[in-house]
């Protein structure tokens, strides 16, 4: 395996100070991203080019504890922020302005907007989904209370996931909130890290700290829960000892619906879970992955590397790394082989 | 105040290549021999600005094709702000910087970038004695559980102003003695042990930069890590949450198991305070100092998860930095591996962020009021005239 080389990213200026929680790309523009970070900071960038046009960090947004999680609205226009302080913030990316929407009743662990109902989805530690329209004079809409902590919501078209602490899975039409359609226990043994739902609609990936991805399909008939599976990743055998790392981030191709893992062992995989392959890894990165991406018009995959917590604050000093964001372009590594299109 | 602290722990540094120095004249003769010399002729100018006007009126450059300013990082090489020493520095990079220098040292954020203001108001002027009076009787209250709202001031020194407090800089959080996770001894805790880890806030070039000890307890003294006797940043989290908790569960004080030695508590007894108790701070006072992950909570009427819908109440908008689990009847188990395995991440009730939100140098224990809109657009016009200054 070849090693890293940064040459081949493209970094923006004034990264984040701590790590990186979560990257998000705008759902228009395909150089503009938001950061989310421990920091208490949500930075917003557009990314250049090298040799063509610098790489700018446009603006950045303070707020008084650590952010988890960030979203864009879908007219890319605002961006939404959710974290440690409770509180659910709109983020005007033009003037800067921040407007308080509204809070939780505890830390905020994941968001999304989804353009079925114009809504911003926030998923929090307080065991509630609530639905937000920013627009309105009282912007929460909706709560829905679910029966764990939840640790990472996603939706593709009204289908929404919900991933909860002690394994549980929650899957919603986001048309009828008043229960879940369907009521899941995790296919890992081991606690849930991170979601993405599939581009075509079909089912999710979720993945564990156990080192471990499971692909499952939405549709409960027989035949289709048969496809799903689950396999091991993200770990290396040293010694006869099997060292195994939690997968932090997923993030499916928009348009190949292959998708990316990272995980805490410093690498990125590329997956087409189709025919169950491994389409790429890319060359070690100089830390934990702790977040992944891809943009909307699928050409460049952005990173963050940075500590992740999983050795709590020893493994912060013990390895300091310095957090890390890199672009980079993708080409036919992140295409199915039997893509026809 | 703060400001002159400031100044102890950063030292002057060049804005162009980010440079530190003893003092500013060193950093002007720096910033003349290195960014503002003309390489065309052996001149030295003052300042960028003044640079510029040499070159365009000596060399007979035009303003578009002036050199950009050598040794400068990239996107600090322009013209168009003026730096002489440390004045003129934009004040967002200013920010950064503070915050990168925290991280550098392993401070807690905002020791450097941002010493509250709230506390500095109430320690530098003398209490009036109605004041004293108010502040005891809130202490009271808060001791018995009443209903009030967090800003007493003794709520504030629970609150995440004591982390930031000026006097932490020198303080590296001390870890909560956590439930579920040993304690790790904050760095360089022992003076004349192996210095501190390689990478980690290395270097306290400053004198003030007492390695990491609180002010309590003279140096040198072996104190277990987890119970400092000055214990400056954490005693809310587990001395007060068992009190609040416990008059639904105990009978009066005297049986054993009731905390000892509660000042004030017996004398104020007559609280009855059951129905105020938020479910969630008597589970938090149920298994405070317990590891939450060894046991299940037992199921008990009291401890029933608060249903999400009801409204939240004032005295919720507090919280402590201990880890409960909201429904003891789902505890996690990690399997057994078949194989000999290195597991990094080990705990199957609570996640890593969930690990690192109740370390001291994130907790954030006042959450925010349901919507403040004054005090964050403040912020944002604050932010937005920064930039302009870019």
């Amino acid at each position: 395996m070849s090693s890293f080389d940064e040459l081949s990213y493209t970094t923006p200026p004034s990264p984040p100070f701590d790590s990186i929680s979560s990257i998000r790309y705008s759902p228009t523009n395909p150089d503009q991203l938001l950061v989310s970070s421990w920091d208490a900071t949500v930075r917003f960038y557009e990314i250049g080019e090298s040799g063509v046009k610098q790489s700018e960090a446009k603006a950045k947004f303070d707020h008084r504890a650590a952010v988890l999680a960030c979203s864009f609205s879908s007219d890319a226009a605002r961006g939404y922020s959710g974290g440690l302080d409770t509180a659910v913030r709109e983020l005007d990316l033009s003037t800067e302005k921040i407007t308080n929407l509204g809070t939780h009743n505890d830390s905020i662990s994941s968001m999304t907007f989804t353009n079925t109902n114009n809504a911003l989805i926030t998923g929090s530690w307080d065991r509630s989904i609530r639905f937000w329209d920013p627009r309105a004079a009282t912007p929460q809409q909706s709560m829905h209370s679910t029966p764990e902590r939840i640790y990472a919501i996603d939706h593709v078209n009204s289908t929404l996931v919900v991933a909860m602490a002690s394994r549980l899975f929650h899957i919603y039409d986001i048309r009828k909130m008043d229960k879940p359609a369907q009521e899941r226990e995790s296919s890992l043994k081991y606690m849930t890290r991170s979601l993405a739902c599939m581009p075509d609609g079909q089912g999710y990936a979720t993945a564990s700290v156990e080192g471990r991805i499971a692909v499952e399909y939405f549709d409960p008939s027989p035949a289709s829960q048969e496809k799903k599976y689950a396999f091991k990743c993200h770990r290396q055998t040293i010694n006869d000892v099997d060292h195994v790392w939690p997968v932090n981030s997923l993030a499916f191709h928009p348009v190949y619906n292959t998708f990316a893992s990272a995980g805490s062992d410093g690498t990125v995989s590329i997956w087409d879970h189709k025919v169950k392959k491994r389409l790429r890894q890319y060359p070690k990165y100089p830390g934990p992955v702790s977040a992944v991406a891809f943009n909307c018009d699928g050409s460049k995959i952005a990173v963050g590397v940075s500590y992740t917590w999983d050795e709590g604050e020893a493994g912060q000093k013990a390895n300091a790394i310095t957090p890390w964001i890199g672009v980079r372009k993708i080409g036919d590594e992140v295409k199915p082989k039997s893509w026809a299109g | 105040m703060a400001k002159k602290k400031n100044k102890q722990i950063i030292r002057p540094w060049c804005w162009y290549c980010e440079r530190e120095f003893e003092d500013e004249k060193v950093l002007m003769q720096h910033q003349k021999a290195k960014h503002f010399k003309c390489n065309m002729c052996p001149r030295r100018l003052n300042t960028a600005g003044g640079l510029a006007v040499h070159i365009q009126q000596v060399h007979k450059l035009e303003p578009e094709n002036l050199p950009r300013i050598e040794n400068a990082l990239p996107g600090r090489d322009g013209y168009d702000v003026e730096i002489f020493g440390m004045e003129g520095i934009p004040a967002p990079d200013v920010a950064d910087y503070k915050r990168r220098k925290e991280i550098e040292l392993g401070l807690s954020a905002g020791s450097i970038s941002q010493p509250p203001p709230k506390r500095a108001k109430v320690e530098n002027r003398p209490l009036s004695e109605e004041e004293l009076r108010r502040q005891l009787a809130e202490h009271k209250a808060l001791m018995g559980l009443s209903t009030q709202e967090t800003t007493t001031p003794v709520e504030t020194s629970s609150g995440p102003a004591v982390y930031g407090a000026p006097q932490t800089y020198a303080t590296p959080p001390i870890p909560p003695p956590l439930a579920g996770s040993p304690p790790v001894p904050p760095p360089g805790f022992f003076p004349g042990g192996p210095s501190p880890p390689p990478g980690f806030g290395a270097p306290p070039p400053f004198p003030p930069f007492m390695p990491g000890f609180p002010p309590g307890p003279p140096p040198g003294f072996p104190v277990p890590p987890g119970f400092p006797p000055a214990a400056p940043p954490f005693p809310p989290g587990l001395a007060r949450p068992p009190f609040p908790g416990q008059p639904p569960f105990i009978p009066p004080p005297g049986i054993p198991g009731a905390p000892p030695a509660l000042p004030g508590a017996p004398s104020f007894s007559p609280l009855p305070p059951p129905q105020f108790v938020p479910a969630q701070i008597s589970q938090n006072a149920s298994t405070a100092g317990v590891p939450p992950q060894g046991t299940p909570l037992p199921p008990s009427s009291s401890q029933t998860p608060q249903t999400a819908s009801e409204p939240p109440r004032v005295e919720e908008r507090t919280r402590q930095p201990v880890l409960s689990l909201p429904n003891g009847a789902i505890l996690q188990t990690n399997p057994e591996f078949k194989k000999p395995t290195d597991l990094k991440f080990k705990d199957a009730n609570f996640s890593p962020d969930e690990h690192r939100a109740i370390h001291p140098k994130y907790f954030c224990a006042k959450l925010a009021e349901n919507p403040s809109p004054q005090a964050d657009e403040s912020r944002g016009k604050k932010r937005a005239r920064a930039e302009d200054f870019l």
